[in-house]
């Protein structure tokens, strides 16, 4: 049974409700765990402030963050799926239908970088970035609304057959200047090898990955442990302003490469938005977060 | 927790501390627009007065969605959320002593310049939290004003009545001192003994 238009602007509307009105389960878990070790006072009550304001719009139906952010979706289609109707356009429509259907309004955050004029759309809005999955029969959907409070402080480099070291090291130079301004405690995603857009992918994947997997590649298993250490070394805390928790998670995906190795740093805020469903063949729609 | 009462004279803000809790109740300003922070000061350097008297007053980056009312009843705000206040950093040390501000705040702090206009001022900075939208909005009583309605809701020169709004950190004092540049440093000194050298054991 193809998969329709109308099923398409549904689940990509609604996967952007519930990311901006509700933050993952997997984080709610790493914010309780750090407040429960959390040294510094103002640190602890802050991560009590955060898991209060989570419950607070879960339970009321209101916003975590005003900021909704540009709305980013990354899509991957099984290759046996079959679509009835356009699939671009459905995406934009589920933006559209989200964004005149919320009560109260959104604020308009998608800003024309030429004017500054600040809308709900825009051109290229929402940020699709697509792949396959080889025989899979459905389409499977994540959306990350992202706010760029955390974006700004986000960057990438061009490396020369760099060490292990080199590399760690400017992740953690990465992180020292987001210092109190992205919202912490952070997840940080790097990307590392591939072309300098592919690197900046691969980062944000890795950003979106749920807290807890085992990276399957044991250099970076180690390197996520020994960096995730470091930042909560730093001492910003919740909110940057104090406290050993700045960081909730730091991983890492990594492609073949060049002898120049670009390596991307992605952050995401404390509320991680991200929400993910799929639809399949059938017409089942699946919410796996 | 201390309850900060608007307005404020400059005894009620030297008494606070870093990193101390508060919830501020009053007029509370706000605004996220730059091209608002812009006409501020350029009404100020120009000697016209603005359209709320910030004296002794709250000046915050909030982010705040506010409309007519359908009814036709004045103005209704829905809610709020701050926003990283260092992008105004240019405009802020002009407005903290033009206006005569006693509390500004938002979240991620302000500059140097900021710091010790605020000193000279007698002025806190407060840390809001990024991400306390609902929570924080509960405190919202009534608007007292909007002006410059030309702008976007966020952009408005808005000024709200609020009862508790908080919980919210004193990040920077009336004394010169910032939390910011203070875990700057310090993030600076540990940098070297938290890069973990490859290869080594834990």
């Amino acid at each position: 049974m193809p998969i329709t238009s109308e099923q398409i602007t549904g689940l990509t509307a609604d996967l952007y409700e519930w990311a901006i009105k509700k933050i993952p389960e997997d984080t709610k878990a790493a914010l309780a765990g750090a407040a429960a070790v959390e040294s510094n006072d103002t640190g602890r009550q802050t991560l009590r402030i955060m898991m209060k304001s989570a419950d607070a719009a879960e339970t009321s139906g209101g916003l975590v963050c005003s900021d909704i952010g540009i709305p980013t979706y990354s899509i991957k289609i099984g290759t046996r799926v079959q679509f009835d109707g356009p699939v671009r356009q459905a995406i934009v429509d589920g933006l559209a239908r989200v964004m005149a259907r919320s009560d109260p309004p959104l604020l308009k955050m998608v800003t024309n970088p030429l004017t500054h004029e600040r809308g709900h759309a825009g051109k290229d809005m929402p940020i699709v970035s697509f792949d396959l999955i080889d025989d899979a029969d459905y389409l499977d959907i994540t959306c990350a609304p992202k706010a760029m409070g955390t974006g700004r402080w986000e960057a990438a480099e061009n490396f020369v057959y760099p060490t292990l070291q080199q590399i760690e090291d400017y992740v953690l130079d990465v992180v020292l200047r987001s210092g109190s301004q992205a919202c912490p405690p952070i997840v940080v995603g790097v990307g590392i090898g591939g072309t300098f857009d592919h690197a900046a992918r691969i980062a944000k994947e890795a950003v979106l990955r749920p807290f807890g997997l085992e990276n399957p590649e044991p250099i970076l298993a180690a390197m996520e442990q020994r960096l995730l250490k470091a930042v909560n070394q730093l001492g910003f805390g919740p909110m940057g302003t104090g406290g050993d928790t700045t960081a909730m998670a730091v991983h890492i995906n990594h492609s073949a490469s060049h002898g120049f190795v670009p390596v991307a740093v992605a952050l995401n805020c404390w509320i991680n938005r991200r929400t993910r469903a799929r639809i399949y063949g059938d017409g089942r729609v699946e919410r796996i977060e | 927790m201390k309850h900060l009462q608007l307005p404020l004279s400059r005894a009620d803000v030297e008494g606070l501390e870093l990193g101390e809790m508060v919830l501020v109740s009053g007029r509370v300003t706000m605004s996220i627009g730059l091209p608002t922070h812009q006409r501020m000061v350029e009404w100020l350097d120009a000697g016209t007065p603005l359209p709320v008297d910030l004296r002794d007053g709250a000046f915050m980056h909030l982010s705040c969605y506010n409309r007519e009312r359908e009814d036709g009843q004045g103005h209704e705000a829905l809610y709020l959320n701050p926003t990283t206040s260092t992008r105004y950093n240019a405009h802020m040390p002009r407005l903290i002593e033009g206006c005569g501000l006693r509390l500004v705040g938002g979240k991620a702090g302000l500059d140097r310049a900021s710091v010790e206009a605020m000193q000279r001022q007698g002025c806190v900075y407060l840390s809001f939290l990024g991400g306390g939208c609902t929570l924080l909005s509960r405190a919202i009583r009534s608007v007292a004003s909007v002006h410059w309605p030309e702008y976007i809701a966020q952009f408005r020169l808005l000024t709200l009545e609020m009862n508790g709004l908080g919980p919210a950190t004193v990040a920077i004092d009336a004394h010169g001192n910032s939390l910011y540049e203070n875990l700057a440093r310090q993030a600076q000194q540990r940098v070297q003994q938290a890069r973990h050298p490859v290869g080594t054991p834990d």
